[in-house]
């Protein structure tokens, strides 16, 4: 299964001139089937706008998605499992009810979803929560319970947006070996956006380097290590050379980014 | 169009549409006049009690009660709820006493206050009293028990005498949640004395709308209904601006 | 936190608030008999225990018990019917962006209409009977709940939502896991608070008329000054008043763990 992006543009606020954002610029993309791709760049580049896209919560201003030849515009859930970044857990139901009511919305008929829910949260070490409720755990549970909801929904490709980014940098860390540990065995598809230049490139296969807003692809970045990798990859040379000229295509657009932000506030 | 815009606009076409069905059930007389007086009839109504000054005299006594039981509501009130709010235990013991004590309606306790103090303004005073005191302590409680623990640290590492923790940390940060109480406690000591103004007196705003719907004067009633509303909407505005005036200065 | 040893148990004890509260109750109780029995005229201050004595001869007055059970279905209908037609106007009103802006601000301003204005009129439409106390306890108690419903409908989290459609759930799944219970909480406290307001449009309404009902006996022991039965009806009342809102109250602290 692959995806591909077709010159993909989109504006927010549509017709009010004084109040659209032109969020992404003539993207176009080819996502492999089986890699890890991510999307980095400055804030408000639109790596979030395009994953929603390819989730195919909306359909963009011009151009389009495609998953195998078939164009997205409504959310695939038997194809597409999307991760959002802040924790979407239903506060009020169990770990377990949690990850089933994702199965329950995919259409997997009733008895099959708890033995695939248990399933699921032992592939992401919580099997013995799940009758806790999200308030009782911590950050890092709360989002492997989301992990564990899109993995049990078994679909070939997964989106991830800065799914550790309310983490502390220890936790993130292993997060990222389990998550690398994972891409070894599964032969998932995943599109993961990221700020983090290490995680970036300790995990991705190809990192797509987004400019400031509006954002294009500026660079697409090969990282030729197979999974699993541990942190003896992070004290290579290699892993350092990546990261720095990651960091220098990013740099300018930082600035950039921030300087737009600055105008932008008095404008506003 | 601002959402607020639009929701006044909505209100007004209510209201219009509210007059106009009015006048239309009136005017066709599909209902008794005895239930439904004619708009016109209450509007001359309200224009002979504004010019004969027949108003004046209730309208004093209401507003005399209101600033008696305000006053008393606010001073008790304030002060009691720093007193409680002073230490953890009492306010763990009080706080919930009279919250539980404001969820009665305090109106059951007016015929006690009538025997006790009488038909006269002295009954709804101390009722109206008794009614503005729950808020407004439950607010003097809550907002100096809202300060924040660290700024009362910081003041006091800086060496802050108690006065002055009073006076620049305290007292400002429980300042707006109080006017809060102020507020609700002044709306709430209002219509209280409407009500007991109703169920038991000799004069007052209340008092003379039971009086002409028992002798089934109904556009004088509604006459006195109208500005018993406009009141309670001025009185309303006074004090939201009040309190918007006050945020501004600080 | 616990500095002595010795006492611990007893401290912890006393420093429960609820123990203390009690303490404070009984206090008052006994500072008010031993006042009202110095005092001059016992008549006048009612010390407890006449109240007492008064309360259990009402029992047995055949008028005055049946005006307070009157009060009461009168509370239950009107807290009913309120909690009825407010959830289903509150659903309504909420559950669409365009009803929202188009009719919660007429909710809000029939909401802000100080009701107590118009009981002469409820009594006038309705009569004096129990259907004037029931329809002014409905009007009052349903907007809170109006309100409180709303609130929920239009607070769920649009994470949620999101996360709920990229999952592939429909409209009907979306209500029943997602919207539904998160109203849950706020309808509870909408009906706590309708409640209190309940309690106020019916004691009120049933205070102003004195031709009947509560009304009827108030004004009685307030013009043939009978302070100790006064007391004791106003008791009851407030006892009832305390035990309905206790009721509403721990319920939805049992429905709003999660919150």
């Amino acid at each position: 299964m692959t995806i591909r992006v077709e010159s993909l543009e989109h504006t927010f606020g549509g017709d009010d001139a004084a109040r659209h954002v032109r969020a992404l610029d003539r993207i176009s993309l080819d996502v492999y089937q089986g890699e890890m791709l991510c999307l980095i760049g400055p804030s408000g580049c639109g790596k979030s706008t395009l994953l929603n896209v390819i989730g195919g919560m909306f359909t963009p201003s011009s151009g389009r998605a495609l998953i195998d030849d078939e164009p997205i515009t409504r959310p695939m859930p038997a194809k597409i499992a999307y991760m959002f970044q802040e924790s979407t857990l239903l506060p009020w139901a169990t770990v377990l009810e949690n990850v089933m009511v994702g199965l329950e919305f995919q259409g997997i008929p009733k008895p099959e979803r708890e033995p695939r829910a248990r399933e699921a949260l032992a592939t992401v070490n919580l099997q013995d929560f799940a009758a806790h409720f999200p308030d009782q755990l911590s950050g890092g549970m709360k989002q492997r319970v989301s992990l564990a909801r899109a993995l049990s929904l078994r679909t070939e490709i997964l989106l991830m947006d800065e799914p550790f980014a309310s983490l502390d940098e220890q936790t993130r860390m292993v997060f990222g070996e389990d998550l690398s540990q994972m891409l070894a065995t599964t032969r998932k598809t995943i599109v993961f956006v990221t700020h983090s230049l290490a995680e970036a490139v300790f995990l991705a296969d190809r990192v797509a380097v987004f400019t400031a807003r509006p954002g294009s692809i500026k660079e697409i970045m090969s990282v030729d290590e197979p999974h699993p990798r541990g942190p003896d990859f992070m004290t290579t040379d290699r892993f350092a050379r990546l990261r720095n000229s990651l960091y220098v295509q990013l740099r300018d657009e930082i600035r950039k980014a921030m300087r737009e932000q600055q105008t932008s506030t008095s404008i506003a | 169009m601002r959402d607020s815009t639009v929701s006044r606009l909505i209100q007004a076409g209510f209201v219009a549409a509210v007059l106009l069905i009015w006048v239309l059930v009136t005017g066709t007389g599909l209902v008794n006049p005895i239930f439904v007086p004619h708009p016109v009839d209450v509007v001359k109504q309200l224009g002979r009690l504004i010019v004969d000054g027949s108003l004046w005299d209730d309208l004093k006594i209401t507003l005399f009660e209101l600033a008696l039981a305000f006053t008393a509501a606010a001073v008790s009130g304030t002060l009691i709820g720093f007193a409680v709010s002073t230490s953890r235990w009492s306010t763990r013991v009080f706080e919930p006493l009279f919250a539980a004590f404001f969820a009665i309606p305090i109106i059951v306790f007016y015929p006690l206050t009538v025997l006790y103090f009488g038909l006269g303004p002295e009954s709804k005073i101390v009722h109206g009293g008794m009614f503005g005191f729950f808020p407004i302590a439950l607010n003097t409680i809550s907002g100096f028990a809202s300060v924040d623990r660290r700024l009362l640290q910081l003041a006091d590492a800086m060496g802050a005498s108690p006065k002055q923790r009073f006076v620049r940390i305290l007292f400002p940060a429980a300042l707006p949640i109080m006017i809060t109480g102020y507020r609700m406690g002044f709306i709430l000591t209002f219509l209280s004395i409407i009500g007991s103004e109703s169920i038991a007196s000799l004069a007052g705003l209340g008092h003379r709308i039971v009086w002409y719907a028992e002798a089934l004067e109904t556009p004088k009633m509604f006459a006195y209904i109208v500005i018993v509303v406009v009141l309670a909407m001025l009185l309303n505005a006074i004090v939201a601006a009040l309190e918007v005036r006050r945020r501004g200065n600080s | 936190m616990r500095a002595s040893r010795k006492p611990a148990s007893l401290r912890r004890f006393f420093a429960r608030p609820v123990v203390s509260q009690l303490a404070i109750v009984i206090l008052a109780v006994l500072a008010w008999e031993v006042a009202a029995r110095y005092s001059t005229d016992e008549l006048f201050t009612s010390p407890p225990s006449a109240v007492f004595a008064a309360a259990a001869d009402l029992f047995d007055e055949a008028g005055v018990m049946h005006a307070v059970l009157t009060t009461l279905w009168e509370l239950g209908l009107s807290f009913l019917l309120a909690v009825g037609f407010g959830l289903a106007i509150g659903v309504g009103v909420g559950a669409s962006g365009t009803s929202y802006r188009s009719l919660y601000p007429i909710i809000l301003l029939a909401y802000a209409i100080p009701q107590v204005t118009v009981l002469p009129l409820f009594v006038l439409y309705f009569g004096p009977g129990p259907a004037s106390k029931v329809a002014f306890g409905f009007s009052h108690g349903i907007f809170p709940i109006i309100v409180n419903v709303v609130a929920g409908l239009r607070t769920v989290p649009a994470g949620l939502l999101r996360s709920a459609y990229s999952m592939g759930a429909n409209k009907q799944q979306i209500f029943r896991r997602i919207t539904f219970p998160h109203l849950v909480p706020s309808f509870f406290t909408g009906m706590r608070l309708g409640m209190t307001a309940t309690l106020l449009g019916v004691l009120l309404s049933e205070l102003y008329v004195s031709s009947g009902g509560i009304g009827y006996y108030t004004e009685l022991y307030t013009e043939s000054f009978e302070p100790q039965n006064l007391f004791a009806l106003t008791g009851m009342l407030a006892l009832m008043a305390v035990f309905l809102n206790e009721v509403v109250r721990r319920a939805e602290i049992r429905h709003s763990r999660w919150r």
